[in-house]
C-alpha cells in the first residue's frame, strides 16, 4: 500500500500524524516486502517495492552505540568518512538506546529490523541473543564473506559460529591514584584491610566494564569461590555504582582512590601531574580482555556491502584509527598503534576471557547470584 | 439529507455539538489513554500471568523468595509456619533496664549522663527484604521531604519578601533537573572533597563520608520532593480563610490555639497527600538509589530496570505488579485525603508579615529560624546546582571556558546540537501541554462530579504516576515503536508524536491533581444556575468553572511542561533517530562524550542550559498566569 492510498483511506484525522512522519504503516503479509516509510528526521521518503533478490540502494544501515559515531574524532566519524571516500554506498549510523535488546525483541515480535550491521557486541550479548532467540536466526556467518577475518586475533574470537567478528578490545584493569594508594597488585590484595574502602566498581547487570570484572574475579576464584570473594570484599566497603560513568566520576572527584576501568586511561591522562594520579593496575598481571564486535543481520538486503564494510573495518589503516578513537586495543594480528599513543595504552602480561562457551548458560546465573549477593548485605 | 438546514437547525446542532463536548472529549481522553497508555503497560504486565496450568507463577515466585520479601516471605511460602515463627521471634527478644556506673566519677559533673538508666533491646534481625527495604527507605524520604518542605511551606505563606513569587513558582525546579546531573551536583557538594566536607574541614572537623550512605540518598529524594510538599502545603496554607482566624481569635483563643483549631486542619490533609506522592515517588526511585548509594542500597525499581535488561519479563512483570498494586493503593488512599482538602480559593487569605521587619523579641526569634531554614535550604537545594554551573565552568579550581567552547563547537556541526535538543525540547513540552492540559481537565470535570466508586475510578487514571516509568517506556517500545498488525498491516507510531504523548500522559496526572480538588470545591450553586440558564455541562465548565479554578490549571500546566522537559528514561527509549533528542539526552550524550574525554564539563553546561531554560519558562508560566486570576 502506497503511503497516499493509505492517508486518504485513513481519513483526516491521522493525516496530522503521518504528514509530520510519525506514523509508518507497512505491509507486514506475504513474501514480498512493499514498504512505505516517512522519515521526519531528514525529510526523505524511501519507498522499496519487490522482492529482495538484488541488492537493494540506500544507505548501510549501521546499529551501534551512542558513543561511537557521529561527532568529529569518534571511530565510526573516521569509518564514514573514509568508506565513503572510496565507494558509493552511504553509511548510516543509529545508536537504538536499547542496544542489542532491541533487536532481539524486534526478531521475537516479527518486526523488521531496520539495520544492516551491528557493531559493538560483546561476548556476554552474544550469548543473550542465542539464549533469547533459539530458534530464530538474528546474526548469519559473516567471517566466510570477509576476506581478511584470519587476521583476527585468535585469543579475541568469540564466536564459535563465525557471526560475530572482533573489531577492537579493551582490558579491564584497576585505575588508582598512585598519591594516595600502592598498587594492590593481587585480588588477595585488594580484598584486605590496607585496601579498605577504596574500590569502585559497577553493577555487573548493567554495565560493561561492571560484567567484566565480575567475569575477571569469577575466572579468578571459579563458579563455587567467586561469592566468597565478594564477600570479603563487601566487608572490604566496595561500592558498586550502576555505570563506568558515575563511578569514575566519583573517582576524579576524589571519593575513592581506586575504580575499575580500562587499561588505557592514560592515553587521556598524560600530563606530567596526571599520570601519577591514573596509575593502571593489572590484578595478578592479569586483565580481562572485552573484545567488541560487528554481527551482520541476517535479514539484511545488503549482504555483499556489509561485508565489504566489515572487511574495511579489518584494514590496518581503520584498526588503527578505530583503536585510537575508541580508546581500545586493535583486533588483528597485522595493526599497530601510533607509537605515541602506544606509550600510554598498557596491555596485561596474562590477558583473560571467557569463551562463548563457557558464558554460554551461565551468565546470567553467575550476575544474579552476585547481585542478590550484594544488594541483600 | 430531507431536512431543509435554516438558522434554527444550526443553533441546533451548535446545542448539540456543544452538549457532546464534554462526553466525546471524555471519550478522546480515554482512547488516548488506551492506545498509548494502558495497552503499551499491559504488554509488559502479561508476562506476570504465567500459564494457564500455573496462573500468576512469576509473581508467586517473587513472593514466596526470601530475598525479594524477606521475612514476609513466609507468609506466602508457608503461611502455616509464620505463627509460631513469629512467637519464636518474640521470645527471644530481649529486653534490659539497668544502671552502669562504669566511668562515672561523683566529683565531675561531665560524667554524671553516664549514669542515667539504660535500657536495650536485643532482638534478632528481620531481614527486610527488596520490598521491605525500598518502603523503609521510602518512608525515611518521606520524612525528610516534609521536615525540610513545611518550613518553606510555611515561609512563602506567611511572609513577604521581595521575589516570593518568582521563589515559588522555583519550587517545581527539582522535578526537571534530570537525576544524573543532581548525582553530579550531590557528589560535588556532599562527597569527601566536596564543598561540606571542605567547611567541615576549615572549621576544623574530619572529613566525613557521607556517599554511598542512606542519609544521602534520603537527602536527594527530600532534594527532589520536599518543594513538593513546600508547594501543595504552601497553596493550602494561603487558602486558609482569615475570617475564620480572626473569629476564633475573637473567641479568645490564643495564636497557637488558632492555629491548632482553624489552620491545622486545613494543612493536614495537603500535607498528608502531598507525603503520600513522595512515597509513592520514592518507593519507585532508581537512578539516584545507584548513583549515591550504589548496588547495596537496591530498590525494586534498579531490579526490575536489570531484569528488563536481562530480558527476563516474566519477573521483571510481577515485579512491576507488585509494585503498581501497591503504589496504586497507596494513590486510592491519597485520593480518599485530597477529597478532604479544601483546596479551593479563598477571598480572604491570612495577612502575610513582611520578612525584613520586626519589632518584638519573638518576631526576631522566628526571623531567627527562618534564617537557619534559608541555610539549611542553601545548602540541600543552592549548593548541588551551583556546583553544577561551577563544574561547567571547571571548577574553582581551575576555571576554563572550555567546555562552553566545546558546546559551542558541536553546535557548528555535532550530531548533538544544544540549540536543537533546547528547541525539541521546548516543542515537546509545549506539545505535551497541548495534549496534558485538555486531557486532565476532563478528567478532573468527571473526576469532581462524585458518585459511586469514583475513588476507584480516579486511581485507576491516576495509574500513570503508580506505574514505573520502566514499564511504560519498554510497553511503548513494544507495542507503539514496534507496531500492532492489524489487518496484515503493521502500524506503528515513532519520531515526536510518540514522544509528546508519552510525555504527556505522564503529566496529566498532575493537571488533574491541581484542577479536580478546586473544582469540587467550586460552588455547586454557580453550575446550576448556568445550567438553568441552558448552558451545557461543557459550556459551564469552560465559561464559569474554569476561570474560577484558573491557579490549578496554571499549576498543572507548569508540572505538565515541567515533567515534560526533564523526561529522560521514555524519550532516550522512544526517541528514534538522530534528530528528536531532548535537553536530557543531549545531557546524557555529552556525559559518555568520548571526544571530549571522562569529565562532566560538557555535559554541566548542558545542564545548565537546561536549568536556565526550565528557570525562565516557569517564571513566565507563573507571571503570564498571574494575570488571568480571578
Amino acid at each position: 500500500m502506497k503511503r497516499r492510498e493509505y492517508l486518504t483511506s485513513v481519513g483526516v484525522g491521522a493525516v496530522g500524524l503521518a504528514t509530520a512522519g510519525c506514523l509508518q504503516v507497512e505491509n507486514s503479509g506475504g513474501g514480498d516486502t512493499t514498504t512505505s516509510e516517512t522519515t521526519s528526521g531528514d525529510g526523505t521518503t524511501t519507498a522499496t517495492t519487490g522482492g529482495t533478490t538484488s541488492q537493494s540502494s540506500g544507505p548501510l544501515r549501521v546499529a551501534t552505540y551512542d558513543s561511537f559515531f557521529g561527532d568529529e574524532g569518534t571511530a565510526g566519524d573516521w569509518l564514514k568518512t573514509a568508506w565513503e571516500a572510496e565507494h558509493d554506498t552511504e553509511v548510516r549510523f543509529t545508536a537504538p538506546s536499547n542496544g542489542v535488546n532491541e533487536f532481539i525483541q524486534r526478531k521475537k515480535q516479527g518486526v523488521d529490523i531496520d539495520a544492516d550491521l551491528f557493531v559493538g557486541l560483546n561476548t556476554g550479548e552474544l550469548v543473550r541473543v542465542d539464549e533469547n532467540l533459539p530458534n530464530a536466526t538474528l546474526f548469519d556467518d559473516l567471517a566466510g564473506d570477509v576476506a581478511n577475518a584470519g587476521d583476527i586475533k585468535d585469543s579475541l574470537r568469540i564466536d564459535p559460529q563465525n557471526r560475530a567478528l572482533p573489531y577492537d578490545t579493551g582490558y579491564i584493569s584497576l585505575v588508582y591514584d598512585g598519591t594516595k594508594v600502592e598498587n594492590p597488585g593481587t585480588f588477595e590484595a585488594l580484598a584486605s584491610d590496607a585496601y579498605r574502602g577504596d574500590l569502585l566498581a559497577q553493577n555487573a547487570q548493567t554495565s560493561d566494564p561492571g560484567r567484566a570484572f565480575l567475569l575477571w574475579t569469577i575466572h579468578e576464584f571459579g563458579e563455587d569461590g567467586y561469592l566468597d570473594y565478594w564477600d570479603t570484599l563487601v566487608d572490604n566497603d566496595v561500592r558498586v555504582l550502576d555505570d563506568w560513568q558515575p563511578a569514575y566520576d566519583a573517582f576524579l572527584a576524589g571519593e575513592r582512590p581506586i575504580v575499575v576501568s580500562y587499561s588505557t586511561d592514560q592515553v587521556y591522562y598524560n600530563g606530567e601531574d596526571e599520570i601519577p594520579r591514573h596509575q593502571v593496575g593489572f590484578l595478578n598481571d592479569e586483565g580481562y580482555a572485552n573484545p567488541e564486535a560487528f554481527a551482520r543481520f541476517a535479514d539484511t538486503d545488503k549482504p555483499d556491502i556489509a561485508a565489504q564494510f566489515a572487511e574495511f573495518m579489518l584494514t590496518d589503516e581503520a584498526q588503527r584509527n578505530i583503536a585510537v578513537n575508541n580508546v581500545q586495543f586493535p583486533a588483528t594480528t597485522t595493526a599497530t598503534l601510533p607509537e605515541e599513543y602506544a606509550k600510554y595504552a598498557y596491555e596485561p602480561p596474562e590477558p583473560v576471557t571467557f569463551t562463548y562457551d563457557e558464558l554460554a548458560g551461565n551468565v546470567g546465573e553467575w550476575t544474579e547470584a552476585w547481585a542478590q549477593q550484594i544488594a541483600s548485605n | 439529507m430531507d431536512r431543509s438546514v435554516g438558522t434554527t437547525d444550526s443553533e441546533q446542532l451548535t446545542r448539540l455539538a456543544e452538549r457532546a463536548a464534554l462526553p466525546l472529549a471524555g471519550v478522546g481522553t480515554l482512547a488516548v489513554l488506551l492506545v498509548v497508555f494502558y495497552y503499551p503497560v499491559w504488554t509488559v504486565f502479561e508476562n506476570a500471568l504465567g500459564s494457564v496450568a500455573r496462573p500468576f507463577q512469576p509473581v508467586r515466585e517473587v513472593l514466596e523468595s526470601e530475598f525479594y520479601m524477606g521475612a514476609a516471605h513466609g507468609l506466602f511460602a508457608h503461611p502455616a509456619r509464620v505463627p509460631g515463627d513469629v512467637l519464636a521471634w518474640l521470645t527471644s527478644v530481649r529486653v534490659g533496664f539497668g544502671w552502669n556506673w562504669t566511668g562515672v566519677v561523683l566529683g565531675d559533673p561531665l560524667t554524671w549522663p553516664r549514669a542515667l538508666p539504660d535500657a536495650w533491646v536485643v532482638y534478632p534481625e528481620v531481614r527486610k527484604g527488596l520490598f521491605g527495604f525500598t518502603a523503609w527507605q521510602a518512608a525515611l524520604s518521606t520524612v525528610a521531604s516534609v521536615a525540610l518542605g513545611l518550613p518553606g511551606a510555611y515561609v512563602l505563606a506567611r511572609f513577604e519578601f521581595p521575589g516570593r513569587r518568582t521563589l515559588k513558582s522555583l519550587t517545581i525546579l527539582p522535578f526537571v533537573l534530570p537525576s544524573i546531573m543532581v548525582v553530579v551536583g550531590f557528589v560535588a557538594t556532599f562527597g569527601q572533597f566536596g564543598t561540606v566536607n571542605d567547611l567541615l574541614a576549615w572549621l576544623g572537623f574530619g572529613r566525613v563520608q557521607m556517599l554511598y550512605t542512606l542519609e544521602i540518598v534520603v537527602l536527594a529524594h527530600a532534594f527532589y520532593n520536599a518543594p513538593l510538599v513546600t508547594r501543595m502545603v504552601g497553596t493550602a496554607w494561603e487558602n486558609v480563610d482569615a475570617s475564620a482566624v480572626e473569629t476564633a481569635r475573637s473567641l479568645g483563643a490564643n495564636p497557637l490555639r488558632a492555629f491548632r483549631d482553624v489552620v491545622a486542619p486545613q494543612l493536614v490533609p495537603a500535607l498528608a497527600a502531598s507525603a503520600l506522592l513522595t512515597f509513592i515517588f520514592t518507593f519507585m526511585t532508581f537512578p539516584i538509589v545507584l548513583a549515591l548509594g550504589g548496588l547495596q542500597l537496591a530498590t525494586v525499581e534498579v531490579w526490575l530496570y536489570a531484569r528488563v535488561q536481562q530480558l527476563d519479563y516474566q519477573t521483571a512483570a510481577a515485579l512491576a505488579t507488585l509494585e503498581t498494586v501497591f503504589s496504586l493503593a497507596l494513590m486510592y488512599v491519597y485520593l480518599r485525603y485530597e477529597g478532604r482538602r479544601a483546596a479551593g480559593g479563598t477571598n480572604n487569605p491570612l495577612s502575610r508579615h513582611r520578612l525584613f521587619d520586626a519589632d518584638t523579641a519573638r518576631e526576631w526569634l522566628v526571623r531567627g529560624g527562618v534564617a537557619v531554614y534559608g541555610v539549611v535550604v542553601a545548602v540541600v537545594f543552592l549548593a548541588p546546582l551551583a556546583s553544577m554551573v561551577l563544574a561547567s565552568f571547571g571548577g574553582a579550581v581551575d576555571p576554563t571556558l572550555r567546555w562552553w567552547e566545546f558546546i559551542l563547537e558541536r553546535q557548528s556541526g555535532g550530531r548533538t546540537q544544544p540549540a536543537t535538543a533546547v528547541w525539541n525540547s521546548l516543542k515537546f513540552g509545549v506539545g505535551a501541554l497541548a495534549v496534558a492540559l485538555p486531557m486532565g481537565v476532563v478528567v478532573a470535570a468527571f473526576s469532581a462530579r462524585g458518585g459511586r466508586g469514583r475513588k476507584v475510578v480516579d486511581a485507576v487514571l491516576m495509574a500513570p504516576i503508580a506505574v514505573s516509568g520502566i514499564v511504560v517506556g519498554f510497553g511503548m517500545l513494544q507495542s507503539l515503536v514496534f507496531g500492532v498488525e492489524l489487518g496484515g498491516l503493521r502500524i506503528s507510531i515513532v519520531g515526536p508524536v510518540v514522544v509528546v504523548f508519552a510525555h504527556a500522559v505522564a503529566g496529566y496526572p498532575f493537571v488533574v491533581r491541581n484542577v479536580a480538588p478546586m473544582l469540587s470545591s467550586v460552588d455547586r450553586r454557580l453550575v446550576e444556575s448556568a445550567r438553568s440558564l441552558g448552558a451545557s455541562r461543557g459550556r459551564a465548565l469552560w465559561d464559569v468553572e474554569l476561570p474560577l479554578v484558573w491557579p490549578g490549571v496554571l499549576a498543572g500546566a507548569a508540572f505538565a511542561f515541567a515533567i515534560s522537559i526533564g523526561e529522560f528514561d521514555a524519550t532516550v527509549l522512544l526517541a528514534e533517530g538522530g534528530s528528536t533528542y531532548t535537553m536530557p539526552v543531549a545531557l546524557e550524550r555529552y556525559l559518555v562524550d568520548r571526544t571530549a574525554g571522562p569529565s562532566v564539563g560538557p555535559a554541566a553546561a548542558m545542564g545548565t542550559v537546561l536549568l536556565a531554560v526550565t528557570a525562565a519558562s516557569f517564571v513566565v508560566i507563573d507571571y503570564v498566569g498571574g494575570e488571568y486570576r480571578p
